[in-house]
């Protein structure tokens, strides 16, 4: 039987972020992130003063674009795309020219000083391959995540997409960014 | 704070690449030019092919330590991606460097040769077979050479413009931008290793054609630096905002004092000043040794101004989270 084609992407409801930090710290140490540097994180978008004051919390990570542009500059290919649209590294083919982080339109790659090589985050394919969600999805404590297959219409980011009003990140950049915010 | 990832090593690389290219350019060109079906600039062309490959070779191993595996840099030549201009840019840069040695051989004279050779253990006897005259051969290397010297100047604007991410470098004006800067630093370089050359000092023939030429590049230089600010004022916001970084943010000191001032318009002054009464009033060329020096050290640090700029000011420049959007 032929493999179901499969997009997975980020649903993230950011009106429910309470900036706890937790997937930030689930990320760390899911995936040795080095000190110092960070798979994902959170943006605090500060309005008005106090007392008429909101804050809105953000969180941003690779966006696994459709298109995306650090696949595109890498001049050995060691950034490169699954068919299931997760955008990874191969580091054992990665010389650390860091174009790929010039042309990131998401500043979403960071430098491994240690081993030379270029970082992001992989949707924490390891654990998808077996049929888990990524460590940030499992972790935080306001359900602001949601993890699916988009091609899978019986799924819950499918649902959601379907019937919600939604916002992707720049979408000018032409990188078509597959982390779905929730309006 | 936005951090850098590209740095002054960049800089530099594509300085010196541009800088060999543009010396290459500039000694084929010397090497065609005849007047009486004698070729009055000689000295010039086999100046500029002795000079030509290093800063390009120096450039190269500079961004090869700047990787962050540098002796993985041979995997850049194991694939080849026609979609990355780095990865197309490493095979040009080879290419290039190794026709610009070779045009450099082809200079050399019979004694030059001889000593070069006398270096080699005489038992390496497949390297002393290379030890032929192909001093014939100049005016072919320098045809070849010519497409590929003026596809390295271009390729050093083409690995910024390429980048969609970053608005102040994505327009289809960087390249013939730095192709331009390129070619001006090159014959920059070169009248100043002739005039400083005290051994057989510089004629003002020769002088002469320097200037014109890079009279003739800082021009066209500045023909594109005009639009691109024109262009950038009237595009999308994005881009706007990216040229807020040298109209008024934090780049605009350098780009227009330093570079544009000191770096374009005043050598270009001075070399009009020189050529002027020349050409329009039939007056000799007066050729003065201080004035051609300053105008070539100006534009050689103008030259690389111009990529400093570019590469900081582009990576701060983003589709979001620039001054205004904040
Ligand atoms: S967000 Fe950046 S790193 Fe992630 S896929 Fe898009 S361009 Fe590549
Ligand atoms: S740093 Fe590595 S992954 Fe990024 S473009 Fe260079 S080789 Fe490709």
């Amino acid at each position: 039987m032929a493999m179901k084609k499969k997009r997975y992407a980020l649903v993230v409801d950011s009106r429910k972020c309470i900036n706890c930090k937790a997937c930030v710290v689930a990320c760390k140490a899911e995936n040795n992130v080095p000190i110092g540097n960070f798979r994902n994180r959170i943006n605090e978008e500060r309005k008005g003063e106090y007392p008429k004051l909101s804050i809105n919390f953000e969180p941003e990570q690779c966006h696994h674009c459709a298109e995306p542009s650090c696949v595109r500059v890498c001049p050995t290919g060691a950034s490169w795309q699954r068919k299931d649209g997760i955008v990874l590294v191969n580091y054992d083919e990665c010389i650390g020219c860091r174009y790929c982080m010039v042309a990131c339109p998401y500043d979403a790659r960071y430098f491994n000083e240690e081993q030379g090589v270029v970082d992001k985050c992989t949707l924490c394919s390891h654990r998808v391959d077996k049929g888990n969600v990524p460590a940030c999805v499992e972790t935080c404590p306001s359900k602001v995540r949601v993890f699916g297959d988009l091609e899978d219409t019986s799924s819950r980011i499918h649902e959601l997409l379907a019937t919600r009003r939604y916002r992707v990140k720049e979408p000018q950049t032409g990188n078509g960014p597959q982390l779905y915010y929730l309006l | 704070m936005h951090e850098f990832n590209w740095g002054l090593l960049i800089v530099i690389y594509l300085f010196l690449g541009g800088l060999s290219a543009g010396l290459f350019f500039a000694a084929g060109l010397a090497d065609y030019m005849t007047v009486d079906d004698k070729p009055v600039y000689a000295r010039v062309a086999r100046m500029g092919a002795f000079l030509a490959p290093w800063p390009v070779a120096i450039g190269s191993g500079l961004l090869i330590l700047d990787l962050g595996n540098w002796y993985r840099f041979y995997k850049l030549f194991i694939h080849f991606r026609w979609e990355s201009p780095m990865s197309i840019g490493s095979y040009l840069l080879t290419i290039f460097t190794v026709i610009a040695f070779l045009y450099l051989f082809a200079w050399l004279t019979a004694d030059e040769r001889q000593w070069l050779f006398s270096k080699v253990p005489a038992t390496w006897k497949q390297v002393h077979r290379l030890n032929v005259d192909i001093s014939s051969w100049r005016g072919k290397i320098a045809m070849v050479g010519f497409p590929f010297s003026i596809g390295v100047g271009i390729y050093t604007g083409v690995l910024l413009g390429a980048v969609s991410a970053r608005p102040f470098w994505n327009t289809n004006l960087v390249a013939q931008m730095f192709l331009f800067s390129a070619l001006s630093s090159g014959a920059a370089a070169l009248m100043l290793a002739m005039v400083l050359n005290k051994k057989s000092p510089a004629e003002k023939h020769e002088i002469k054609f320097l200037v014109t030429l890079d009279v003739v590049f800082i021009s066209l230089e500045l023909f594109i630096i005009l639009p691109y600010l024109i262009h950038g004022q009237l595009s999308s916001l994005a881009v706007k905002q990216a040229l807020g970084l040298i109209l008024g943010g934090p780049y605009t000191f350098v780009f227009w004092g330093p570079f544009l001032v000191m770096g374009l318009l005043v050598p270009l002054a001075i070399e009009v000043y020189e050529l002027a009464p020349n050409i329009f009033k039939g007056h000799e060329f007066h050729g003065s040794r201080n004035l051609a020096l300053t105008a070539a050290g100006l534009v050689l640090i103008g030259g690389f101004l111009l990529r400093y700029i570019f590469v900081y000011a582009g990576q701060v420049s983003s589709f979001h989270q620039m001054g205004l959007l904040r």
